[in-house]
Formats: structure tokens, C-alpha cells, sequence
């Protein structure tokens, strides 16, 4: 950065930027660090399941295809979650509301997380077929 | 940015940059807030290139001033300052900082902004995931990895390139770039 500021092209303009070998091993590397991240991040097999952590290191399975409401005690109070085939975090008390902004997810690897009131919420299993872990990343 | 009337320029005393540099901070973290996007999650990261151009413009005590008002914008204009989450803002502004200052001190002109913007982008999202992971979901924040650290990258990707491409044609920036080798 700067160096193209200072070195025009004798016509007043920008010299055309390129990528350095240190950029481009950068970028190499974070891009690693995406694909190694995302190998066996999400348990795929089985049934399709909701899993529910709280902050405590409490955790909750229900199956995804039985509509029901659950309510998870955090810090700043009750989460509401409703699963209804996806799930969704229904009302949270957090200040930003991101959570319930987030709406409703029903693949697995999808997530939803409440931060402020320390819940989180994941969808795994029910993709032995081909879709697998990606479109849970993306 | 070209206007010799309202930005430092030339002759100026560096607080004077730093002042201008900390509220740009501010205003894009308000931009940023104002931003729809496609995920609830999504960070755009704007509020982080008065940092990228402060690694050439900045001594590190300043520079880390810089970072730290950073944080404090952001969690004004979200209303997160009083609690938890501003740690997370923090912890991830800060190693992103600290990356950044370090990948150019290191490197020199062998990396352009595009490659410290993605190792700083990508630093913050990882230190944020793992804060998550100890303070918060445990295990569970491994299935917000791939997403973060892939966000980083297309992010810090797009501040890099729009960084050199400004840093190349604004007189603004080469005037202050000039002031700060003195």
C-alpha cells in the first residue's frame, strides 16, 4: 500500500496493482483455514435432530420433524425456541435481537445463536443423501 | 477526501490524524449498522479500513489508540458496549490490529493492503470464534467456523482491494502517507 501512490505511470496514473507472493499466501492460507475448519464440523448421519446448548454446557436433542416450543433459561432470562419442520429462535431477551432476525433453519450445519443470553441453536443429521456438509457452510 | 480545508494534511500534527481517522471509524461503524444483510451474523468489516490505512500512516501507540476507539464506536452504535459481546469486538479488533501492524512490519512492500487485510480479517473471525468456544458454546462453535473464517476472507478480500485501489489515487492519503515518514 503507498508504493502505487508514489510511482505513477509518468501520465499521472496509478500504477496497475498486483498481488504480491506474501498476498497471495495469505489469502492461500486463509482459504485453508476455511476448508480445514469446515472437515467434520457438522455431524450429518442420522436422524435429523435440533441440538440445543445453553452457556453451561447443557444440552438438548429433539427430533425436527415434531412441532414443539421450548423454552431455555440463559443469563438475561427465557429463550423461546419453536421447531415447527425447520427451528427457529422464536423471542429472546438480547438487546440486539439478532437471534430472532435470524429466522428459521432446517438443513443440517445451519445455526442460529443467541449471544447476550448464551444460546445456541444447530441443526445435524438427515443428509445421508449428497448435500452434506457445504450447505451447512454456506 | 481531496479537501485541503476539513482533512489533515501536510505540516499537521499526527493527533489531528488520528482524531479524523477515529471518527471515520465511527461513521462507518454507523454505516455499517445501517447495512441489510443477507445473514443477521454477517460483519462487513468497513469500520476496519481507517485501521488497514492507518498501518502506513500510524506509529503503533497510536495505531493501537486507533483499534481501541474502533471497538468503542462499534459497541456504541450497536448499544453492545455494557456487555459481554464488546469483549468479542475487542478481542477480535485488537489480535486484528496486532496482525495487521505486525504482517507489514514484517513484510514491508513485499504485501499490499490486500494481504493484510485478509490476514487481519480473517484473525479477528477465528479469535472471536474461539473466544466462543471457551466463554460461551463450547464445542458448539466449531460449526461457526467454516462460515466465520470463510466471511473473513471475502470480506477482508473486498476492504484489501478497495484499500489499495484508494490508497493509489487519493491525494489525501498520499499527502498524509508523506507527513508520516516526516
Amino acid at each position: 500500500m503507498g508504493a502505487a501512490a508514489e510511482n505513477d505511470d509518468g501520465r499521472g496514473r496509478p500504477r496497475r496493482f498486483r498481488l504480491t507472493i506474501v498476498d497471495a499466501a495469505a489469502i492461500l492460507a486463509a482459504a485453508s483455514a476455511v476448508f480445514l475448519s469446515s472437515l467434520g464440523a457438522v455431524d450429518a448421519a442420522g436422524e435429523p435432530r435440533v441440538v440445543i446448548s445453553d452457556g453451561q454446557g447443557g444440552e438438548w436433542i429433539y427430533p425436527l420433524n415434531q412441532d414443539r416450543e421450548i423454552e431455555i433459561p440463559g443469563p438475561l432470562g427465557s429463550t423461546t425456541i419453536h421447531i415447527h419442520s425447520g427451528v427457529a429462535i422464536e423471542s429472546s431477551p438480547c438487546p440486539n435481537q439478532t437471534c430472532v432476525a435470524a429466522g428459521s433453519i432446517e438443513r443440517p450445519g445451519q445455526w442460529v445463536a443467541c449471544l447476550p443470553n448464551q444460546v445456541f441453536v444447530r441443526v445435524e443429521g438427515g443428509s445421508d443423501d449428497e448435500s452434506g456438509v457445504d450447505t451447512g457452510t454456506w | 477526501m481531496t479537501n485541503r480545508a476539513s482533512t489533515p494534511g501536510p505540516g499537521e500534527p499526527r493527533g489531528r490524524l488520528l482524531a479524523f481517522l477515529s471518527a471515520l471509524c465511527f461513521f462507518l461503524s454507523a454505516v455499517e449498522y445501517m447495512i441489510p444483510k443477507p445473514l443477521p451474523f454477517m460483519r462487513l468489516g468497513i469500520a476496519n479500513l481507517p485501521l488497514l490505512l492507518a498501518v502506513d500512516l500510524l506509529p503503533f501507540g497510536p495505531f493501537l489508540a486507533l483499534a481501541a476507539i474502533k471497538v468503542l464506536g462499534m459497541s456504541l452504535v450497536t448499544g453492545s458496549l455494557f456487555s459481554y459481546v464488546a469483549l468479542f469486538s475487542l478481542a477480535g479488533t485488537l489480535c486484528a490490529a496486532l496482525v495487521m501492524y505486525g504482517t507489514r512490519t514484517l513484510f514491508r512492500a513485499r504485501v499490499s493492503a490486500v494481504g493484510i487485510s485478509v490476514l487481519g480479517a480473517v484473525s479477528s473471525n477465528a479469535v472471536q470464534v474461539l473466544l466462543a468456544s471457551f466463554v460461551v458454546f463450547g464445542r458448539a462453535a466449531r460449526i461457526i467456523a467454516p462460515v466465520f473464517l470463510a466471511m473473513g476472507l471475502a470480506t477482508g478480500l473486498a476492504l484489501g482491494f478497495f484499500a489499495e485501489r484508494f490508497s493509489a489515487s487519493s491525494r489525501w492519503y498520499a499527502r498524509a502517507r508523506k507527513d508520516a515518514r516526516g
